[in-house]
């Protein structure tokens, strides 16, 4: 039986449909809560983001992952009910963004520790919400090398990873020598791991995509729609024929079945602007028109955005 | 300056500052390292929290304690509402605190925000951040402000003050002086060096106090008495605490006489550091009670008359906390 965990419940893989496998319902930096230039009454929040998620679901998208880390903002039971009003299959995530987004309690704690976190999140749950986590986010802390903090949370996410099945999904994807020997060193098939934001502006050029795909991992082009043409594009932001070129070739050398997509787009951001005018439906509304327009066919579109996914959330035997 | 103009922002809203009582000025009621509140080793049974903390606030009260200051910051497990709920039913004011620190206990927000590249945040920044807390109340992260800040707190890192550590100290400075609430530092390695930062934004030395000064290697330094003579409060507030790195009760009690002796009675803040419920880290489990039930008579014992005890105990914290 091919199960994922969802913030409602287990469902069947089958059933997951076209993935956003790396998106945010809402981020914020640990601390921004403090700071009430960031605050939106309740009201606002839904009205931000049901539309978004309605759309999303209207145009064919099945479940949403929420990549947002532990301290970041993550709030399950605001999730279940934005699920259980849509229809949008949500997975949330156990994790950290990066070791500079995980507060004292979580930055000073050893590996076990941080294990024990992890496996609690998916098998027993997050916080007092009964739901699983289905995904483990880990990540680069800004620098561009892996802190000894973020080793310690690749190391817990592998070992969690191994004990309870579930899949780790990356933010950046860069210093990945050091990220893969962690895996190596505690056994973790690389197909288990999501090596995510490789087209991002900032990182792309000395991001080693290729080499990574080589060693068995999963490549996610999954800051798509971050583009230089917006009118206030962020720090991260690509020229758009840039990312879909970067892409295309990645797909043409043969690795279709190594990628995922998605566009890490925050519905309503909780502790910095946002980008206007960019939504998760850039999936719907951009991409996939221009993948068309570049001769991908129906089937290789189901492989990114339908098959890919399923087979990388589908809950595996624990070793 | 008029004395029925000075009050005291508490949980409960302004209080006249002859009606504080004996105030301990640095304790905690609700401890949480940050974070810890999301770990799955931790619960928060807020009916526990309450009857946990309202047992240790009525003891305070039975033994002639009127004040606690709550001065861990906005970022330590701080509980407005449930300040509120404890004050309404101990009868003892609680004074919360703005402010936070060392950098080690910021949030991601603070240190490395999402530009590019990621500078932490300057003075100014904190001094906005701190002051509405004063002006406009103190945060319910995301949800609502409530009543204000009665005193600004920061501490520097043990090792030795970090740049956003003086960041901080600046900004928690330049809060106090804008809004007339009191500012109390933990210093990091140097007491005086730090308490100079504050200075160094024109804040007076008597809004300031400086807590730490029981600690061995300040005392050997003779920071206690380098800090009375720069005008600061000298707060001795480890008292009960039994550990290496702090002198013993006597020993304290010897500094107190000792500073008394100095000329400085006026300066002497006392304090426990207690912690009334800690979570992710252990706590300092002492009464609220013990500087009243255990040191007082050690004080006695050094010579100390009722008048020197009632000025460390009333009037001392209540020309510190009222507000400018």
């Amino acid at each position: 039986m091919s199960k994922v965990n969802t913030v409602l419940g287990q469902i069947p893989a089958e059933e997951l449909g076209l993935v956003a496998v790396h998106e945010h319902i809402g981020y914020g930096m640990p601390g921004s809560e403090l700071d009430t230039k960031w605050w939106k009454t309740p009201e606002q929040r839904y009205e931000e983001t049901v539309p978004k998620l309605r759309r999303f679901h209207e145009l064919g998208g099945g479940t949403f992952v929420d990549a947002t880390g532990i301290c970041n903002g993550r709030d399950v039971d605001y999730y279940k009910s934005l699920s259980a009003k849509t229809g949008v299959h949500i997975v949330a995530c156990t994790g950290f963004v990066g070791g500079d987004t995980a507060l004292p309690h979580f930055a000073r704690a050893d590996v076990d520790y941080l294990t024990r976190q992890f496996v609690h999140e998916i098998t027993v749950g997050i916080g007092g919400t009964g739901s699983l986590a289905g995904v483990i986010k880990v990540g680069v802390s800004r620098g561009g090398r892996m802190t000894d903090l973020d080793k310690r949370i690749y190391r817990a996410a592998a070992r969690a990873s191994l004990t309870t099945g579930v899949p780790i999904l990356t933010h950046l994807a860069i210093d990945a020598e050091n990220a893969i020997a962690i895996f190596d060193e505690e056994g973790l098939p690389l197909d288990r791991v999501l090596f995510g934001h490789v087209d991002d502006g900032v990182n792309a050029d000395r991001t080693r995509d290729v080499w990574i795909a080589e060693q068995g991992g999963r490549i996610g082009f999954d800051t798509f729609g971050y583009e230089t043409e917006l009118p206030d594009p962020p720090f991260w932001a690509r020229p758009r024929q840039e990312r879909l070129d970067h892409f295309l070739r990645f797909i043409g050398d043969g690795r279709l079945h190594q990628v995922l997509a998605s566009a890490d787009a925050n519905c309503s951001p909780l502790g910095w602007p946002g980008v206007k005018g960019h939504t998760v439906n850039y999936i719907f509304e951009d991409l996939i028109p221009d993948l068309r327009a570049a001769g991908l066919d129906e089937a290789a579109i189901k492989t990114i955005f339908v098959d890919n996914p399923a087979d990388f959330l589908t809950l595996r035997k624990p070793a | 300056m008029s004395v029925e103009s000075n009050t005291v922002n508490t949980v409960l809203g302004p209080v006249a500052a002859e009606d504080l009582g004996v105030v301990s000025v640095h304790e905690a009621l609700l401890s949480v390292v940050p974070g810890a509140e999301y770990a799955y080793d931790v619960t928060l049974d807020r009916a526990e929290i309450f009857e946990t903390l309202a047992a240790g606030l009525k003891d305070f009260r039975a033994h002639g304690g009127g004040t606690i200051v709550d001065s861990t910051g906005m970022f330590h497990g701080r509980d407005v509402r449930l300040y509120e709920a404890l004050s309404r039913t101990t009868g003892v004011h609680i004074v919360a605190s703005t402010g936070q620190g060392p950098e080690e206990m910021l949030g991601g927000y603070f240190l490395t925000p999402q530009t590019d590249p990621p500078t932490p945040w300057p003075a100014e920044k904190f001094a906005d951040l701190f002051t509405r807390e004063v002006t406009e109340g103190m945060v319910v992260p995301r949800v609502e402000r409530r009543g204000a800040a009665g005193l600004v707190a920061t501490a520097a890192t043990r090792e030795g003050m970090t740049a956003t550590d003086e960041s901080l100290f600046r900004g928690a400075a330049r809060t106090a002086l804008s809004t007339g609430v009191a500012l109390s530092v933990r210093y990091g390695s140097d007491a005086l060096h730090d308490l100079d930062v504050v200075l160094d934004e024109k804040l007076p030395a008597d809004r300031v106090v400086v807590g730490g000064l029981d600690r061995k290697d300040a005392v050997a330094a003779g920071a206690p008495l380098g800090i009375a003579r720069r005008g600061a409060y000298v707060a001795l507030d480890h008292v009960g605490t039994r550990d290496d790195a702090h002198l013993t009760d006597d020993e304290r009690a010897a500094l107190v006489a000792e500073l008394v002796r100095a000329g400085f009675g006026d300066r002497i803040l006392l304090s426990s550091n207690a912690t009334g419920v800690a979570k992710g880290h252990p706590g300092n489990d002492l009464p609220y009670s013990y500087v009243l039930t255990t040191f007082v008579p050690l004080l006695k014992a050094r010579g100390l008359g009722d008048e020197d005890t009632r000025r460390i105990l009333v009037e001392n914290p209540r020309a510190l906390l009222s507000a400018r």
